[in-house]
């Protein structure tokens, strides 16, 4: 039962997550200056549906709070609070504090201290958000940006009130306008038809008649024009239409929130006057009803709603006129949630289909594999394989939700003003890519604020504008996705680094780099050059960290800098995780993976071309440069190493991060094909050298060799020397 | 541990290494498997024979004998892989030869003196049964003493994280 509950639970921390990502783009596209009527309803709806959710859990911190955050927004909706910028950022601040308490529902964090931000929301209720307050309550909760008013003002609301020549209190007009519609209330007119699928969809209709009575309403007729007859009758579909009569005092909000839930494809309708519906069996009792009520003239237009427009008239037109609470028009989706080990258990079996089907063709004589049935098998085989795979795909915006957040704390801790661009945010790629990037990302754009970004003073002092921009992308090229982050900031300082690098020990003082090289160096353990080591950045871990999680997905970080004008830091990453295209080798009779990504060619050694440099190292002359080659059968302690001479193996040369190219010698290539990835920690743990497994059409396992590790020797220290200067 | 309604009484796999009879909880047996000889690995230890394909999974496989510190078995005809889940995770062990499987009950455990093979604590305790299979095979007639193996205890993962 209570597995139960907990799989409940997990569902609605899904939609808390949905929710959340809903918001924060509504809001972000308030900031950006879209107020419009749908986008506020939208941060609306998910803040409610985030509120109804954590009071049928019990969460009372994050109800109470996100009850608090949704009344604000209600009056916003209303159009009783201007949507400026001042309430905006407030709202995000909210926001943010809200991801908070659910994280801290979910146990991930402590509950967040909400009280300046519970201040200012009241705040902008007390004041109605009145365009001279409106910047206070911001100060309340988010402090630093207003050091750089250039105003120099100085946000207190008392004084604010005591300056008003004229007293002005706009709640009091705005409700003033109200008052004269509820002066002489016109009742309001609704018509509700469920869809005939509203059952099936969870959407009882007499839950919302029912909300509807409650709001002092009566239902004055029903129509039965679409219940068939008794045998035709499908207990489990909606058949009848309800016209009900509401007090005119009440809010035209309220009866939009009756239809938050109404399933899709419901004709819902509501106005103040009367309606008069073209359908003869309706029509009559409504006169009735309406001969009985005192009506007002329709005068207050200003507030009325036109009368609604007879059924038959297009959903859209419809959809347009109420965009909220009316979703019947709107092309919806159809989604269902699939528990991501179903989607795993499929890709496993594919893979298992697709190496049964390669079993099969090897048994068959080349005269049946020639056959048409063959090659059918194996493209439909392929296409469930791509198809299953893009199941897994999900848009890249979920790892870039996570980053106006971020900013914003950032802009907070270090004073710096900062835009973020975010460029194809939609571009899909595997779940595994996305759930992995989001601590490179992380780092990156810290980096990026910390080290990238000038202070203001000194954007000014460059002639730059105050805000820095940080553009965030995401493209995809063949099989690589390419996730970027630019600054606008001062670019590497590469005399520091180098400086920093020779002091570190990390490189040689007499080292010669070229620029590529030293921009290299940041990604180097235990370089820092942040002078003073800095809440956000400069623990000497940030790009370590960032290269080897990237390297660990089989991607790469390519760095780029122009001095005064910026970094770009730019993930090179597999589009899946899933499937690589590999090179079979065979090391003393074991069949291993070569990923061919990291394939530059393959050498057969003539006699006398690898040399011993060391006891252990040999070099291979390549075209007039020297290689190392490392023999794989020795790093594995796979056989008496030397079994076979150089010249009867081959040398695949590899190009690696950290080494440059590389030679490996293998006794001989099998086979060159695409194979599903096993990881190896599912079952034991990960293992140096080794990028995980594969299973080959004999039902033997391959081991997928990782060129990273193999390659880049050991020692730290060296690991990171860039190329060239290896002497 | 044991999902068995009657919480007193619960079902042990027994098998063979050596001269000695083991026995693991049933509930956590997922097949039994003729032994194939797995995929080497490199760079760990020698009680990891390597990894299997068990139905599209790789599962790591452990000589047994070896891990709680004895000569490693031979694999003969009747040498099996005892497939077992421990803490949600799959593992493959190499034994000489499974035996019977017998219903044993909780209060006929006895604690486990501190015997001396490699780690006390993989013991989880020990047992007597009468199954007639392994008395036969034993030559014995008034039961037979049964090592019952904790399973989390020797859990890859923790020895693994070490090694590595």
């Amino acid at each position: 039962m209570s597995d139960d509950l907990d799989d409940i639970q997990a569902i609605f921390f899904e939609e808390c997550a949905e929710g959340l990502a809903t918001a924060e783009s509504g809001l972000s596209a308030m900031a950006a200056g879209d107020v419009s009527a749908k986008v506020i309803a939208g941060v609306f709806r998910a803040v409610h549906s985030i509120k109804g959710g954590a009071g049928a859990f019990g969460h009372v911190a994050l109800t109470a709070f996100s009850h608090r955050f949704e009344n604000v927004l209600d009056e916003v909706r209303a159009g009783r609070i201007a949507p400026t910028p001042g309430v905006t950022r407030v709202m995000l601040t909210a926001f943010d504090i809200l991801s908070d308490h659910v994280a801290a529902s979910q146990g991930t964090k402590p509950v967040p201290a909400d009280d300046a931000v519970l201040a200012a929301l009241d705040q902008i209720l007390v004041d109605g958000g009145a365009p001279d307050i409106v910047a206070e309550p911001m100060a309340v909760a988010v402090v630093a940006p207003m050091d750089d008013d250039p105003f120099g003002f100085e946000p207190v609301v008392a004084e604010v009130e005591s300056f008003d020549p004229f007293g002005f209190e706009p709640v009091t007009v705005a409700l003033d306008l109200l008052d004269d519609s509820v002066a002489e209330p016109v009742p309001w007119t609704v018509t509700f038809v469920p869809s005939n699928a509203a059952l099936a969809n969870g959407g009882e209709p007499m839950l919302i008649v029912r909300e509807l009575e409650m709001l002092g309403g009566t239902v004055v007729a029903a129509d039965l024009s679409r219940l068939p007859p008794l045998r035709d009758l499908e207990p489990e579909h909606a058949y009848i239409g309800w016209t009900l009569s509401l007090p005119g005092d009440v809010e035209e909000q309220a009866i939009a929130d009756c239809f938050d839930f109404v399933a899709p494809n419901s004709i819902v309708e509501y106005a103040r006057g009367v309606v008069v519906p073209e359908d003869a069996p309706v029509a009559a009792p409504v006169v009735e009803m309406l001969v009985a009520t005192p009506i007002a003239p329709p005068a207050p237009l200003a507030v009325a709603r036109p009368t609604a427009p007879p059924p038959a008239s297009s959903p859209a037109a419809r959809a347009e006129e109420h965009p909220e609470p009316v979703r019947a028009g709107e092309p919806v989706a159809q989604t269902i949630r699939v528990d991501l080990t179903k989607l795993d258990m499929l890709l496993n079996l594919v893979g298992e289909l697709v190496i049964r089907g390669s079993i099969l063709a090897d048994r068959l004589s080349p005269k049946d594999q020639e056959r048409v049935e063959l090659p059918q098998l194996s493209r439909l085989t392929r296409e469930i394989q791509d198809t299953v795979m893009s199941l897994r795909a999900q848009p890249i915006r979920q790892a870039f939700s996570r980053v106006p957040r971020m900013l914003r704390d950032l802009s907070v801790e270090t004073g710096k003003q900062v835009i973020l661009e975010t460029i194809g945010e939609t571009t899909e790629v595997d779940k595994g890519v996305i759930e992995k990037i989001g601590d490179p990302l992380t780092h990156m754009i810290r980096n990026a604020v910390d080290h990238g970004i000038e202070s203001p003073e000194r954007r000014l002092a460059a002639g730059k504008p105050v805000q820095g921009t940080i553009r965030l992308s995401a493209e995809q090229k063949g099989a690589r996705i390419f996730v970027r982050v630019a600054d606008d900031g001062a670019g590497i300082d590469r005399a520091r680094v180098r400086a920093k690098a020779i002091e570190k020990g990390i490189v040689a003082a007499d080292a010669v780099l070229t620029d590529e090289e030293i921009d290299q160096l940041i990604c180097a353990p235990g370089f820092s050059t942040a002078e003073t080591i800095s809440n956000i950045s400069g623990r000497g871990v940030g790009m370590d960290v960032v290269r080897s999680n990237v390297e660990a997905l089989g991607g790469r970080v390519e760095i780029s800098s122009v001095p005064g004008k910026g970094t770009t830091f730019t993930m090179v990453l597999p589009l899946t995780l899933a499937i690589l295209e590999g090179m079979i080798v065979r090391l003393a009779g074991q069949r291993f993976v070569l990923p061919l990504a990291n394939v530059i060619e393959t050498v057969q050694p003539e006699p006398g071309q690898v040399r011993p440099t060391t006891t252990t190292g040999e070099v291979i002359e390549l075209r007039g440069d020297y290689l190392p080659v490392r023999r794989l059968t020795r790093t594995f302690g796979l056989a008496d190493n030397d079994a076979l001479t150089p010249e009867e193996s081959l040398v695949i040369i590899v190009e690696s991060e950290t080494a440059g190219h590389v030679g490996l010698m293998v006794d001989t290539i099998d086979d060159r094909r695409e194979v599903v990835i096993k990881s190896l920690d599912q079952n034991l743990h990960p293992i140096r050298g080794l990028g995980g497994a594969t299973i080959l059409g004999d039902g033997s396992i391959a081991l997928i060799l990782d060129i990273e590790a193999l390659v880049g020797p050991s020692a730290p220290l060296t690991r990171y020397t860039p190329k060239g200067l290896a002497a | 541990m044991s999902s068995i309604d009657n919480s007193d009484e619960r079902k042990i796999v027994t098998f063979s290494l050596g001269q000695q009879i083991f026995g693991i909880d049933m509930s956590a047996l997922i097949e039994i498997r003729e032994w194939d000889e797995p995929t080497p690995l490199p760079g760990v230890p020698s009680y990891i024979k390597g990894v299997t394909n068990l139905r599209g999974t790789v599962v790591p496989v452990v000589g047994l004998a070896e891990r709680l510190g004895w000569a490693p078995s031979v694999v003969h005809a009747r040498s099996c892989i005892l497939v077992v889940n421990v803490d949600g995770k799959q593992a493959g062990f190499l034994v000489d030869e499974v035996a019977d499987i017998v219903l044993i009950k909780d209060s006929d455990i006895r604690p486990a003196p501190d015997v001396e093979i490699g780690e006390a604590s993989v013991i989880a305790g020990l047992v007597k049964t009468t199954s007639r299979t392994i008395e036969a095979a034993h030559g014995s007639t008034d039961g037979i003493m049964v090592l019952l193996l904790d399973l989390d205890a020797l859990g890859l993962t923790r020895q693994l994280d070490m090694a590595a």
